[in-house]
């Protein structure tokens, strides 16, 4: 049974990404309730596995954690397939700078967007993979070769998905503009 | 660089994964190209725009969860589990009924002290629905229900009715945990059932609410004035919350 001391040394180092772990979660599971089940489970057994830590990258090995649990929580309810579903081949042979001819300027992209609930319902209509992609290189700032070692794929995988992912945002978000415009006229 | 190297290039360049010289020879052609520069600014402000979302932060009680989880993986939470041993159900032939459930839940080896002490609430929840015998006095009115627990407990359980809040309640009936009689009051959320056990603490430190959730059932849990308050359910946990509040409340 691990110890207080060892209780500390987990709480000192992993505590202190636990926003990170809480929005990672909240971008894969979507529900408030769901990602805090997985990230409490995630440190839990974080904490049972605390000997396979070796030091380094403390976020990394946190995140890789409450990313597993995450898709073990999303495939055991087979969820992960309710909204767009995901398949790498299919969704690499979409060649993402077809669609910018049509693509709006910066500005129609700000504005279409809308507020921050918005623009979150939105990119939780992207599969998880490329939310986890997004998430990982947008919000947290990860390099290609650590979001592959958090994702477990290799970097060039990493980058086509980010690739894809930014290329179905901008349509999602085109889309959404035109049905806006649509409205006014 | 032709347009078309420039397009696959530049996620990663604004990522900032290309290698200097790549860098360059993309810079170079973008001085030179307006639609690749138009290009480029769509792609950075889609960037902008997602990073406008930010971060949510994490809730407070996730961090208290997670750290009374790891005390209890450590054996040091120990002490506030006095609790947490197996049950002693009486009921005869209702015992049948319920022992494959009952034996799969309380044998599994090195559980926690609070899981094992989820799974005889839980056990004990499902125990109520599966032999039928949700309520010993079947009544909505509290004033019925109160007082049907006297004798039958060394305290007095507060009662109360929140059919208002769609919360009724259905009823109460006298369970046993660790051979030690316990109050259980039953409300109805929709067609959910929710048992209220309210024991006797074994220690009179008030303790704040305390989450958890197994085999798609939800717990919440709480000290209050020597008493300890524990609510199962497969109802959703934010509604069960919202129950678990009144029931404080009201108990002020």
């Amino acid at each position: 049974m691990p110890n207080r001391k060892e209780r500390e040394r987990f709480e000192r180092l992993m505590l202190r990404h636990l926003d990170a772990a809480y929005n990672l979660a909240l971008w894969l599971m979507r529900e408030p309730a769901e990602a805090e089940d997985v990230v409490q489970t995630a440190y839990l057994r974080a904490f049972e596995h605390f000997a396979s830590f070796t030091g380094g990258n403390a976020a990394g090995w946190i995140l890789t954690i409450v990313r597993n649990t995450a898709y073990n929580s999303l495939n055991k309810r087979k969820r992960s397939s309710n909204l767009i579903s995901f398949d790498e081949v299919v969704h690499s042979l979409q060649p993402d700078h077809a669609l910018t001819a049509a693509c709006p300027g910066p500005e129609a992209i700000l504005q279409a967007a809308g507020d921050r609930q918005r623009l979150m319902d939105t990119l939780q209509r992207l599969p998880v993979e490329f939310r986890e992609a997004i998430y990982l290189r947008e919000i947290e700032g990860y390099s290609y070769k650590e979001i592959a070692d958090i994702t477990q794929v290799p970097k060039g995988t990493v980058m086509s998905r980010l690739a894809r992912a930014r290329g179905q945002l901008q349509t999602l978000l085109t889309e959404q503009q035109q049905r806006t415009q649509s409205r006014v006229v | 660089m032709s347009c078309k190297e420039i397009l696959d290039n530049i996620e990663a360049y604004l990522d900032g994964e290309l290698t200097l010289s790549d860098r360059r020879d993309v810079e170079d052609h973008l001085a030179d190209c307006a639609d690749c520069q138009a290009e480029l600014e769509r792609r950075r402000a889609l960037g902008q725009v997602v990073r406008k979302t930010g971060y949510t932060p994490a809730p407070a009680a996730l961090k208290r969860n997670i750290k009374a989880g790891l005390k209890d993986l450590t054996g040091e939470a120990e002490a506030r589990f006095g609790w947490s041993q197996l049950i002693g159900f009486s009921g005869g032939s209702a015992l049948v009924a319920s022992i494959s459930v009952w034996a799969v839940m309380s044998f599994l080896p090195a559980l926690s002290l609070q899981t094992r002490l989820h799974d005889d609430l839980i056990t004990a929840h499902v125990h109520s629905m599966l032999v039928d015998h949700v309520t010993d006095v079947a009544s909505s009115d509290r004033h019925t229900v109160k007082p049907w627990f006297n004798g039958k407990l060394d305290f007095s359980p507060q009662v109360h009715d929140f059919s208002q809040a769609g919360f009724p309640l259905k009823g109460g009936r006298l369970d046993y945990l660790r051979q030690r009689p316990v109050a259980a009051l039953v409300y109805q959320r929709r067609a959910h059932l929710i048992n209220l056990f309210i024991s006797r603490a074994d220690d009179r430190q008030p303790r704040a609410l305390h989450s958890g959730s197994q085999q798609g059932f939800n717990l919440l849990s709480w000290h209050k004035q020597g008493l300890a308050y524990h609510l199962v359910s497969d109802l959703n946990k934010k509604e069960l919350a919202e129950f678990a509040q009144l029931l404080i409340q009201a108990d002020h």
